[in-house]
């Protein structure tokens, strides 16, 4: 892991700098400002020295927590991270609840009456989700939930004026994050689903359950306790991709909403070439994807015995 | 005696069992969502690549007298903030759309499926390095780093190629993997011992052998990915950072919508490009389904 680590910080740093311009260029207007002055900003914060040397230096910095300073914001990355992390942490929990919820209704339902009209009505529901792209569910809830029906804001996170910490403060971010999550949540349900289903129809033809069977045991029962523990392995797994995927997963929904996390920090870093930031962000969305993959094969460890033997 | 069994060869030979291409051609004409999926995307197709013939609005000039005009019988679905009319613009964006996809997607095929060839038939050291650096490209977040990389191209490359180019640079890694693992399984097969045997060079049987039984994989793949493009080309456009803004494409009409007055109040602008790409994806995913359907020879159908 830390191998590869390396190898992305690399690749990240390689990237940041072959992009074109950076903060001065983006940020001074050259027309107004002394040009000595920037040529001196240049020299100050190093831009000058050689790839390697400003590699090293970002790195150290970067393993000791310095993320560095935001030209844009005027404060650490770090600060601005931590500012930013729990409103996109918040939307990522509540979007993996909704899909979880929906796609265990919908998978236990389908799996237990497997190709009747309601086993046909959710995999079309599915289907369709599945069809229709992200950015499309965004704007045409917001136009109907937002607009038409005034149910929900259309942007932000949290009413303004709120005190940190009361009761209102948290009604009104559970107001702000619902629809994003909803969008993000119940459109993401296909997959979850379709195992879900396929697994319990898989195991409810297997011996277990018929022994189960003529041993008198309630159909309720089958169903809760003995398929049901043995169809969740697999979707544990998924988890932890889920985890992997909760800070660059939203991208495109918190830019849409508005909504200040992580994602729409990332896309206004590249605009303004503010890099400090860029690069802290993708570091830290490449290294959930990987922690994501290793809890995926932890998980894998935890819920099946047979692999951890191995 | 030697005469029956001449008259069961001819017999045989008369009626040759049909080819696996011809079982899953039958079968996916009897799927008829898959027929009508199929429908749709070459409509769209036609239409789009028509658009210099039957659209021949000029679709760059402004008309500042004919701005945000409602759907009337002189524009079917009305105007944008410019004075353009959004049906010609549909019809061209759907060529820049669907020309990146199909494009991307011919890349990702070509790159995926010759690494996936070459790691799985040589194995050993080849497969092991290839497929770490496959792992390692699978691991870059996809839509990040396609803008960071995408914002390096764009100043020299012309805007569609650059897109082009970062997503199938990015894309190839899932085709890779899948291409490998069923090249190893294939060539456990005696016929590829035999073809080895005789001393057919390695590029041959790849060519010859192997990718003719890999094909079914590779075309379901490729449907998927066709799907998955589209919708990278629109959702990065929309967000302002894939195609620029003077050529028209689907994801560039609906970046309208997040101007929140056009988005409350102008429908016509941003619902006929969300339409018709979800009609799209929709379309291309039934085909795919069939595709799968009719390559799996366990579903009898």
């Amino acid at each position: 892991m830390i191998p590869i680590l390396f190898l992305l910080s690399v690749v990240v740093f390689a990237l940041a700098k072959a992009m074109p311009g950076d903060a001065l260029s983006g940020e001074i207007d050259p027309t107004k400002t002394d040009p000595q002055y920037i040529a001196e900003m240049r020299e100050r914060l190093g831009y000058n020295d050689p790839i390697y040397i400003q590699y090293i230096r970002w790195l150290t910095g970067f393993i000791q927590g310095d993320f560095g300073k935001s030209f844009k914001y005027k404060m650490p990355v770090s600060d601005l991270i931590k500012e930013r992390i729990p409103n996109t942490l918040f939307l990522g929990v509540c979007s993996l609840v909704i899909t979880y919820i929906l796609a265990f209704a919908m998978g236990i339902y389908s799996g237990k009456h497997p190709y009747t009209i309601g086993d046909n009505a959710i995999a079309t529901f599915n289907y369709i989700a599945l069809a229709i792209p992200i950015y499309v569910a965004a704007i045409v809830s917001i136009y109907f939930f937002s607009f038409k029906l005034g149910w929900f804001p259309s942007t932000g996170s949290v009413d303004i004026g709120l005190e940190k910490g009361t009761l209102d403060y948290w009604i009104s971010r559970f107001h702000h994050v619902l629809l994003p999550a909803l969008v993000l949540g119940a459109f993401n349900t296909a997959s979850y689903t379709q195992f879900l289903r396929n697994d319990i129809m898989d195991n409810s033809r297997k011996d277990f359950v018929r022994t189960a069977r003529a041993k008198g045991t309630s159909e309720k029962a089958i169903y809760n306790r003995h398929i049901l523990r043995n169809s969740i392995i697999p979707i544990v797994t998924f988890l932890g991709f889920d985890i992997g995927s909760i800070l660059g997963g939203a991208i495109i929904t918190e830019t849409i909403f508005t909504y200040p996390g992580i994602g729409q920090l990332f896309l206004n870093s590249l605009n303004f070439r503010d890099y400090a930031v860029f690069m802290a962000i993708t570091m830290m969305i490449s290294f959930m994807a990987l922690l994501g993959n290793l809890i995926a094969d932890l998980l894998y460890g935890v819920v099946d015995p047979r692999i951890r033997l191995e | 005696m030697s005469t029956a069994t001449e008259t069961t060869r001819s017999l045989a030979a008369r009626q040759k069992s049909p080819s696996t291409w011809a079982i899953a051609a039958r079968k996916f004409r009897k799927n008829r969502l898959a027929m009508a999926g199929l429908s749709f995307i070459l409509l769209i197709v036609i239409l789009s690549f028509l658009a210099p013939v039957i659209a021949t609005q000029d679709i760059t000039r402004v008309h500042f007298d004919q701005v945000e005009k409602k759907p009337s019988v002189e524009h079917w679905l009305g105007t944008d903030n410019n004075g353009r009319d959004v049906l010609t613009r549909l019809i061209h964006g759907g060529r820049i759309s669907l020309t990146i996809g199909f494009s991307c997607v011919a890349l990702v095929i070509l790159i995926g499926t010759l690494i996936g060839a070459v790691s799985g038939y040589y194995g050993g050291k080849i497969d092991g390095l290839l497929m770490r650096f496959t792992d390692f490209v699978l691991l870059f977040p996809f839509l990040p780093f396609i803008i960071v990389i995408n914002a390096i191209f764009i100043g020299k490359i012309s805007g569609v190629w650059s897109l082009i180019i970062v997503i199938s640079l990015l894309g190839w890694p899932g085709t890779a993997r899948l291409v490998r693992g069923k090249v190893l399984a294939e060539k456990e097969n005696e016929y590829i011992l035999a073809a080895v045997s005789i001393g057919t060079k390695p590029y041959k049987i790849i060519l010859k052998h192997l990718l003719p039984n890999v094909l079914s994989v590779v075309i379901v793949q490729a449907s998927l990915l066709l799907a998955a493009f589209i919708v990278a080309e629109t959702a990065l456009t929309f967000l302002g950072f894939g195609v620029p803004q003077n050529i028209p494409s689907w994801g560039n009409m609906l970046s309208e919508a997040r101007n929140s007055n056009v988005l409350r109040n102008k429908p016509w602008m941003w619902v006929p490009p969300a339409t018709v790409i979800t009609l799209t994806l929709l379309s291309i995913n039934f085909m795919g389904e069939g595709l799968k359907d009719a390559f799996n020879p366990k579903s009898s159908r």
